[in-house]
């Protein structure tokens, strides 16, 4: 491997940047890094520099440990979004300047500058000085510079940010070319999903701090395991939709997926609906493909090749269609044709459509939707319009349901049916969350969120688990929500007390669910082995600090009584209890 | 109507020169030029050999010799000293960096016999610090050294100030790029900072140096103002002026006038060759 981070780790002022992110990057590889401005992209490739200091984990370049490594000795070339050229020095000497640092003779400096300023195209420019360049130019001449000096590793912090398109594409080719012909692995940094595309070997998706996935571009256009990855790679309509035996039922269609986990109860999910896969036809019986819903088309915008629209779905099968529709806001539908489908049926705004889809995929997420839990309408209200609870439910584009359930204080019997609940049902946690929440586990619900009031978004996540039986789907929720929380997650893995000495096991099973957490769920986890009654070490570790959260694996309705009650009743901290 | 006489102007982009340029030739000519041509003419009203008199004597030379050679000295000071206090507060950000920005400027704003006395304060033989200094051998007040501190005090200022805006402009990424490319500290300092900085640097040099030629309040109170020794030129000239000789005084300030401006212009020409230089291999 020629870089390989491990757990690497920044923070400033507290709040993480850079959150755990481990990755291996191959010899020769072209990698980009993309995310939103704020994702701590760049400070991970200035950390890889060696110009920002990390505060865990560990950097290496060909195997070789260089965390504690200073930036002049770690042997990489930077490139910057506005050149850095040093611009009281030629061409010639910003080339040769890691040559005359490193005191190579003249002669030698002066070859490899011609061989540098070949490789990007500028023969002859020598004596120009970096004012007389265009922007092009300029930042060709830092690329020759970042690569005088033979470095393993070519970083390049957002290159072509400060120049316009069609620049842009042909020093895009330059670059791919110049590092195919040295092989040398290449990290980009980029909020450009199309630079990305075009560019990379594999890319890594950033966001709040968190490397969310790294894959091929093609994998991760199709194939999304994240609801950010999902829609910051092109459009994206994320659906609300069932998981059944046949397939997965989104409004009227029921599409077969390949995706299918045999013999799972039937539960809610996320779908993405690429726009292109989305058919348009004047009724039903004429589309190719499963029926979704009618529609109103709102917007039509033609943009040369393609045809954007914005269809307005209706929700004639009961339940929200959009994932982020929540009840009165008009979500939209995006929906993009070719012109060999405008030519076959042209539309107008104001028109009733048939809509199908072609292709759905299936995120992995366990966490769909929300629903707000309370005894009457306005405490429901309220509920939903936490702060925390609103700004999760904003980064998951996703709704929040209100329910009102009057009838639990009556003591109705416990059927342990499905009544309906679907997704997380969010409880408040005062005064008598810990009794509801048994109420409504009793009743169907898996996953139950206990919000005390005005809660915030926490800094730490603590995850347990008190049966084995939950483990897989805590590690599930826990990685979900943490994709969308900047917050750094910690496994506690709690010991009873015994009297033989050595725990080996304990330790043993901290592995193996930090390993299933990176390997399942792209989720970096620290761990902390703790030995004693488990509601008691978790109460101990959510008491020390304000600004946590616990994500607590139950195996059954009846567990969260008992000793895990103090841990619910009153509590200060948000509480996701999941039951499988 | 084929042929219309009207003309049209073309509107300047950036209209009113003929106004402040002319406003400028009279602003200088009043203000500047016409004192100093005063200044010449009643010096010119001498014979010669009075001039030559009094500009030649042994007393005149002395105060030139300490005027000029403190003032390059305070302005070498500052250069060092200014650098680094402009450094600390365009680079670092520490409680109180707004208090000790605002205290650079304070120099200008005291009237400069109060520096003066309170230089003297300090460092007289039984001052502050002074009293430590004595048992050394070390002579501040009543000697070129306290001359060379009061000047230093009253021209500080200029530096920082210059120096200051050229230094906020490094962009950090310059030097960052530097150290990626294997360059240590002092490679950094010395290739990249410094030489972004030295425009501005000399600018600063050249102010601070006029500012302390021309200084006369300060340094008459720690100066002892023993002739030939502590004597500077202001000083000589107010003597003369005192004893009611304004011939003899303009004479002083002719030459003073020639010294200042014949540095000042050689500080310029350096400049400008540096920006030539620079021009040169551009093209």
């Amino acid at each position: 491997m020629s870089i390989t981070l491990d757990q690497v780790t920044k923070h400033y002022g507290g709040a993480p940047v850079v959150n755990d992110v481990s990755l291996d990057i191959g010899d020769g590889e072209f990698f980009v890094l993309l995310g939103p401005s704020g994702s701590g992209k760049s400070t991970l490739l200035r950390a890889i520099a060696g110009l920002t200091g990390i505060d865990h984990g560990r950097i290496s370049l060909h195997g070789r440990d260089v965390t504690h490594v200073s930036a002049r000795k770690r042997g990489v070339g930077l490139v910057f979004q506005n050149y850095a050229l040093f611009r009281h020095m030629t061409v010639a000497e910003n080339i040769e300047f890691a040559l005359r640092v490193r005191r190579m003779r003249a002669r030698r400096r002066r070859e490899r500058r011609a061989e540098l300023l070949r490789l990007v195209a500028l023969e002859g420019m020598d004596e120009r000085m970096p004012g007389q360049l265009s922007g092009g130019q300029q930042q060709r001449v830092a690329v020759a510079r970042a690569l005088a000096h033979k470095p393993e590793v070519l970083l390049l912090d957002e290159p072509f940010g400060a120049l316009d398109a069609k620049i842009r594409e042909e020093l895009r080719r330059t670059i791919r070319q110049v590092q195919r012909e040295l092989g040398i692995t290449t990290v980009l940094v980029t909020h450009d999903q199309e630079e990305a595309f075009a560019m990379a070997d594999r890319i890594g998706i950033m966001n709040l701090g968190r490397l969310l996935e790294v894959g091929a571009p093609h994998d991760l256009y199709t194939r999304p395991q994240t609801r950010f990855v999902a829609t910051f790679l092109g459009a994206a309509n994320l659906l609300l939709a069932r998981r059944t035996a046949d397939g997965i039922q989104a409004g009227a269609a029921t599409l077969p997926t390949a995706e299918r986990a045999a013999g799972e109860r039937e539960h809610e999910v996320v779908a993405v609906v690429r726009p292109e896969e989305i058919e348009l036809a004047p009724q039903r019986a004429q589309l190719t493909s499963g029926y979704l819903t009618q529609g109103m088309v709102d917007e039509v915008t033609f943009t040369g090749s393609l045809e954007r629209l914005r269809v307005l779905p209706q929700s004639d099968s009961g339940g929200t269609l959009l994932a982020d529709a929540d009840g009165e806001a008009r979500a939209m539908l995006h929906v993009t044709r070719s012109q060999y489908e405008q030519l076959g049926f042209a539309v107008q705004p104001g028109q009733t459509v048939a809509i199908g889809v072609r292709r759905l995929h299936v995120l992995p997420t366990p966490l769909s939707s929300f629903t707000a839990c309370a005894a009457d309408e306005a405490g429901a209200e309220a509920l939903g319009r936490q702060p925390f609870l609103a700004e999760l439910a904003a980064r998951m584009k996703t709704r929040i349901a209100l329910r009102v359930e009057p009838l639990w204080d009556s003591g109705a019997p416990a059927r342990g049916a499905d009544h309906g609940f679907v997704g997380i049902t969010v409880l408040a946690a005062q005064p008598d969350g810990a009794r509801h929440a048994r109420w409504l586990l009793d009743r169907g619900a898996t996953d139950v969120l206990l919000l005390p009031h005005e809660a915030r978004a926490p800094q730490r996540v603590l995850i347990h688990w008190t049966q084995p039986s939950a483990r897989a789907a805590t590690l599930a929720a826990a990685a979900s929500l943490l994709r969308h929380v900047a917050a750094e997650a910690v496994y506690l893995g709690i010991q009873p007390r015994r009297d033989d000495g050595a725990q080996p096991q304990g330790m043993r099973a901290l592995l193996d669910a930090r390993a299933e957490a990176q390997a399942a769920h792209g989720l970096d986890m620290r761990t902390e082995l703790r030995v004693g009654d488990a509601a008691q070490e978790l109460l101990r570790r959510l008491a020390e600090a304000p600004g946590q959260m616990l994500i607590l694996g139950i195996g059954a309705a009846a567990d969260c009584d008992g000793s895990l009650q103090p841990l619910l009743t009153g509590a200060r901290w948000p509480v996701l209890l999941v039951r499988r | 109507m084929a042929a219309s006489t009207r003309t049209f102007r073309e509107p300047s982009v950036l209209p009113g020169f003929g106004l402040t340029f002319g406003f400028t030739t009279f602003f200088l000519s009043v203000m500047v030029l016409l004192p100093l041509a005063a200044l010449v003419l009643v010096a010119a009203s001498m014979h010669w050999l009075d001039f030559w008199h009094v500009v030649a004597s042994p007393r005149a030379l002395g105060s030139y010799r300490l005027s000029f050679g403190a003032s390059l000295l305070a302005a070498s000071v500052n250069a060092v000293f200014g650098f680094i206090i402009a450094w600390t507060l365009t680079r670092y950000d520490f409680p109180g960096r707004k208090m000790v920005d605002a205290l650079i400027d304070m120099p200008f704003a005291l009237p400069t016999a109060v520096s003066g006395i309170a230089l003297t304060t300090v460092f007289a033989r039984n001052g502050w610090i002074g009293r430590y200094l004595e048992p050394l051998g070390v002579h501040v007040t009543y000697t070129w050294i306290g001359v060379t501190l009061a000047l230093t005090l009253i021209s500080m200022p200029f530096t920082v100030r210059a120096v200051q805006p050229a230094l906020a402009e490094v962009q950090r990424d310059l030097e960052d790029a530097a150290e990626t490319l294997g360059a240590g500290r002092f490679t950094v300092f010395r290739r990249i900072i410094l030489p972004t900085v030295l425009p501005a640097l000399l600018t600063g040099f050249t102010l601070s140096f006029a500012r302390a030629v021309g200084e006369y309040g300060s340094v008459i109170f720690i100066a002892g103002n023993l002739p030939l020794k502590t004597e500077i030129t202001p000083l000589l000239i107010v003597i003369h002026l005192e004893e009611f000789d304004y011939r003899g005084a303009a004479a002083l300030g002719v030459v003073m006038l020639a010294i200042s401006f014949v540095m000042l212009l050689a500080i310029n020409l350096l400049q400008a060759w540096g920006r030539g230089r620079l021009l040169r291999r551009r093209s």
